[in-house]
Formats: C-alpha cells, structure tokens, sequence
C-alpha cells in the first residue's frame, strides 16, 4: 500500500498542476486559455518549491513566533517563490495587454487563425509569395489551411 | 571592489528614473541612458585591464555566502558583463527623429536600460536566485522591446515568444527546485561542493535537464526556439540584434556555469552535445530554406548557437576555449548582420541589386559571410576548427556525429550565404534602398574589429586561452567562493 499522507498528497497536486498546464499549453488553440493554463503551471511550481522546504512540525521562520527554540521551516524557498509568484503576475498582466491589443486588430484568439494572419501579413510586407505549404519551416507544428482574411482592425497596421 | 555594482544598479536606477526626467527635460533624459551605459562601460574595462587577472567575489549586502549572495567576477564574466554595455551602446537608438514624442522614446531607453541591467547582472551573479530573477527581468524587458513597433505581426509574435519564454522559465524554476531538495542551497559554488555526493543520481540530471531546457528558451536551444524567426523577422532589426547577439550568450552563460561548476559528470555534456546537433541541423536546414533576410540570419544564428553548445560539452579547458571562441565570433557577426538587415528586411528576391546601391554594406556581407563558414585566415576559421580538433580528440560516437553534423552544414551555410551574396551582386531594375549611416556604423566598426582581430590572431587566442583555463577550473571557483579561512581581515582585503 502507499502511504497516503497530507505531504504525498500535496506533491502529487503540484506535479499534477504542472502537467495540466503544459498538456493545456501544447493542446488549447485559444490564446487566453493557454495563458491560463501557464498560470495553472506556475501554481505548480510554486507549490513544488514551497514544499522542497516544508516540515510538517515547524514553525513559519518568523523570529519570536511560535514557542521558543521550536524549529522552523526552510525560508530560502518561499522567498523564492514570493519573487516567482510577483515576477509571474507581471508577465501575466503583460501577456493579457498584448492579447487585448491583438483582439482589437484581429477580432480572434485562435493560435491557428492568428498564426494565419501572421504569415500573410509578414508575405505581403516582405513582398514575397503567401506561404501555400503547411510544412513552412518557420512554424513548429503544421497548421491547417485557415484562409487568411482581411481584418477589421486594418487601420491598425 | 564593490564598484563592480555599479554596472548593474546604475542602469536598473536610470531606467526607474527616465520616465519623470523625461518629463522636466527631453535632452537630459536623452543623455542619461548613453552616459550611464558608458560609465558602466568604463569601470568594466578597468577592471578587464588590471594588472590582477585572480578572481573575485563580491558579498552583496556585506552577508557571506552560502547566506548571502554573492557576485562572482572572473575574467570570463567580465567578458561577457563588457559585451552589454558595447553592444547595447551600439544598438542604441541614437535617432532623434524616429519617435516625435520623447515619453515614447524615454520609454524605450528605459526598455533597453533594463535589459542592459540584467544582462550585466546574470554575467556575474553567482547564486541561482539571482539568476534566475536577472533572466525573467531581462526576458519582461526583451518583451517590451519586441512589442515596442506595435504592427499586428509583431504582436503576435511577441504573444507567442512571451508564452513559450514564460513556460521556459516554470521549467527552470522546476530543476531549481529539484536542485534545492536535493542539496539545500542555491549557491552555484556550494552547489558544486555539494553535487559529487548529491546530485549524482537521475534526479541530479533531471535538474540540469529543466534548467537546460527552461534557460534555453533564451538560447535558442532546439526544442524550444520557434519564436526565433517570428520574431526576429517582426522586431525592429536593432533589437533582433541584441537578442541574437548578447541575450541568447547570456542564457548560454548561465548553462555553462552550471556545467563547469555543478554537473562535471560526462551525462550532463552529453545532453547538451545532443539537443546541440539537433539544434545546428534544424537551425541551418532552415535557414536554407527561409525566404527573406532577417529569417535566414535568425535561423542561421540558432545553427551557430548549436555549435556554441557543441564546443562547451567538450570537458576540460579545451571545449571552454572552443565555446568561447564560437560564442564571441557569433556576438560580434549576428550583431553585424542585423545591423545590414535593418534596410534589408525584405525578401532575398527584393534584394537582387543590393551591392549597386549600397556597396559597403554588400561587402561587409561578404566578409561576415566568409567568416562564418570559417574560410581561413579569418576568426571564424579558428573557431570552428577548435570545435572540431576537440570533438576529434574526445572521439566517442557522439562527439564524430556532432563533428560530422557541423562539416555538413559548413555546406549548407557556404550554399545559402554564397547564393544571397551573388543574388546581392547581380543586375536588377530595382535595387532596394541604401543604409542609414547608423545602421551602416555599427556593422563597419564589428567589421574593422574583426579585420583587427584577424590580424591579431596571436594574442587574442593567448588571451582567450587564459581565461578559458580560469572558467574551467572548478576548484578554483568553489575556493575563491568560500576560501579555505575565510577570516575578516582577508575578506576585507578581498574588497
């Protein structure tokens, strides 16, 4: 049998969140969603750190709080992940201000729409052919042949 | 010697101050980011030419390590903290004109002022807390910087960069936390004390596995560089600069450290020979194949940063020099080359012609061209056969399959690089615009540079050598760290 207890537990969640959030990465086509689902990663490796200095019979490392000489909790993680956690809502608030700006000229979220537009708008800048193959070397994965067309926000660009 | 902080909170100190400055005078906020820049330039040099070569730590805070953190200067650091400054100076957008409005140009200089500030910070710092916030400080400050055109394509790419940077970095955070159970600490020097004993075993590797690929992102490491060309081909062609040029050495930095000094087991190098062949044939053949120009040197970059990864999974001080050598001949030629795509943004079609009407431009092209293939007598030549030699000497399966790998894409570059430089040179009905004389100024003087260092192979390789043997030394770097009777007065004198 294996031992269930509250730290196991609590691992298996933080691994659990993080691998939630890179399947949703890899799988959402909705740009929101997958920042979404970065942030569902970030949870978990927060929590993963928090627990690398857990003891379940410690005190929080405060000075004077808790009985006297009790031991504490390693505080080198947590503040590790107090930086992670305001570095990672920064690059959240920015993602999201970019997205707004991307849906005011594109009126869609779609990855594979927006990946569409991406290709035709940088062909028609660079004057060369519209890319017809969908196994351009530029793109990870091939994308189907969404048809590029002309956007509401054409003022924009 | 605290004046080593200088270069990192003068810049990070400007950068806060810019945006009110800019609102009591445009001329001195226009002033302050070149200025502060050349200051930290200055103390960076001085330290580079003392007589005194020994390394150094710097205790920040005055809190010894392991509690504290630490600065770590050698003369590989200062190599690299020298290059942010230069570079940044060089990309600098001196244009008055380009931006009416001076918040938004204040807004920028502070962009570029934070990415100065810690890539000078990651350069030295010494602990993993560090550089772990240096690289997400310069990764928001990278994305600033691409967004900053503010054309649709460019935001998507930005959108894209952003979430797989983003992801990256919850990556290295998950092998600094793997790390941290296994040792309890994040000092790099305590770590490698500690890492013969503890990180021995897989989860030691799987450590090294997330932070290579998490700081990878950075360095256009393979699996995870697709951002490269969207974005290289969307950002103003400054900025792909200093991306390709001093950024992604930075991420390699930092990957090197943590080999030198933390993993010196023969399964970590091998990781990283082979994501770095991988990284070398997927990044040439497309180049190959790309279409425009910014593309096809974005691609052709990720190609050489294999190679840069290649030379340092050498062991020993031999593939420190080889790394070294790739790393820096590749600063100084991307940076030249984005600066000449700067006006050639277009397709390779649209560019026929291009030495009728911007002939230096056309002939720098070739000279970078030739050292990147490696044509002797030039630097590119030495570099690339140090990478080889070594791979030859170590002689495993692996090691000739990486060497086979960069003898087949030295072809591939010679094919595509020779078939732009001759489209460049033939006739056409509409040759594209000639360069400004900034975008012009930059690429000359990293071409006057590199006639310079051609010239002066000699000493330039002795210097090199010398520093390599310094970064390779392990002991050296755990003993200047915590010294054998780290008494007071010692410390003091230290500072």
């Amino acid at each position: 049998m294996i031992d269930l207890n509250f730290v196991t537990v609590l691992y298996v969640g933080a691994i659990g969140l993080l691998v939630i959030g890179a399947v949703g990465l890899v799988m959402c086509n909705n740009v929101f969603r997958m920042v979404l689902a970065l942030v569902l990663a970030e949870a978990g490796v927060n929590l993963l750190l928090i627990l690398a200095g857990y003891r379940g019979d410690a005190a929080a490392p405060i000075l004077g709080f808790g009985p006297e000489g009790a031991q504490m909790v390693d505080p080198v993680p947590q503040v590790l992940v107090l930086t992670a956690i305001v570095i990672g809502v920064g690059v959240q608030a920015l993602a999201v201000a970019v997205l707004v700006r991307v849906f005011h000229a594109y009126g869609t979220l779609d990855m594979r729409e927006l990946k569409a537009h991406f290709e035709f708008e940088l062909a028609a800048e660079k004057t060369t052919e519209p890319p017809r193959s969908t196994e351009e070397p530029a793109g990870g994965r091939p994308l189907s042949p969404v048809p590029p067309r002309p956007h509401p926000g054409e003022a924009r660009s | 010697m605290t004046n080593v902080i200088l270069p990192v909170v003068l810049p990070l100190l400007a950068a806060f101050l810019l945006q009110p400055l800019a609102r009591l005078s445009g001329v001195v906020a226009r002033l302050l980011g070149p200025l502060v820049l050349l200051v930290g330039l200055v103390l960076l040099l001085r330290l580079w030419f003392a007589p005194d070569t020994e390394p150094f730590t710097v205790a920040l805070g005055g809190f010894a390590p392991p509690l504290g953190i630490v600065f770590y200067v050698d003369q590989l650091a200062l190599i690299f903290a020298i290059a942010v400054p230069l570079f940044t100076l060089l990309f600098w957008n001196w244009s008055a004109d380009a931006y009416e409005d001076s918040q938004e140009k204040a807004r920028q200089d502070a962009l570029m002022l934070l990415l100065a500030a810690s890539a000078t910070g990651l350069a030295l710092s010494g602990d993993l807390f560090n550089i772990y916030v240096f690289y997400e400080l310069m990764a928001v400050a990278s994305f600033g910087l691409v967004v900053l055109r503010g054309t649709g394509p460019a935001q998507i790419a930005t959108v894209r960069y952003l979430l797989l940077s983003a992801f990256g970095s919850v990556l290295a955070l998950v092998g600094i936390a793997i790390l941290y159970t296994q040792t309890g600490t994040l000092n790099l020097a305590q770590l490698g004390q500690l890492a013969p004993t503890s990180l021995h075993g897989p989860a030691g590797l799987a450590a090294f596995g997330f932070m290579l690929v998490g700081f990878g992102v950075k360095a256009e490491l393979f699996p995870v560089n697709t951002w490269v060309p969207e974005v290289y081909a969307t950002a103003p062609a400054r900025i792909a600069g200093l991306l390709a040029g001093l950024v992604s050495k930075l991420a390699v930095l930092v990957v090197v450290r943590l080999l030198v000094v933390v993993y010196q087991d023969t399964a970590a190098s091998q990781l990283l020979l082979v994501l770095g062949t991988l990284t070398i044939l997927f990044g040439e053949f497309a180049a190959w194949r790309s279409k425009d120009f910014p593309r096809m040197i974005g691609f052709s970059s990720i190609g050489q940063l294999g190679i840069v990864f290649i030379g340092f999974s050498i062991p020993g001080p031999w593939g420190m020099l080889a790394g070294l050598a790739v790393a820096l001949h590749h600063l100084l030629i991307k940076s030249a080359l984005f600066g000449l795509a700067n006006r050639w943004s277009g397709s390779l079609e649209s560019l026929a012609g291009g030495a009728r009407s911007a002939p230096i431009a056309a002939g720098l092209f070739v000279l970078f061209a030739l050292s990147l293939i490696g044509v002797p007598p030039l630097p590119g030549f030495w570099t690339k056969i140090l990478v080889l030699t070594g791979l030859a000497q170590e002689g495993s399966g692996l090691h000739l399959m990486a060497l086979g790998a960069i003898l087949l894409i030295t072809a591939i570059e010679a094919n595509y690089l020779f078939r732009f430089a001759t489209k460049l040179f033939s006739t056409s009905d509409r040759p594209p615009a000639s360069h400004g004389l900034m975008d012009i100024g930059a690429a000359v003087l990293i071409g006057i540079a590199l006639v310079a260092v051609t010239i002066q192979i000699d000493p330039v390789g002795d210097r090199l050598r010398a520093v390599a043997r310094q970064a390779a030394d392990r002991e050296a770097y755990i003993s200047t760290v915590f010294p054998a009777e780290p008494t007071i007065a010692a410390r003091e004198d230290r500072r």
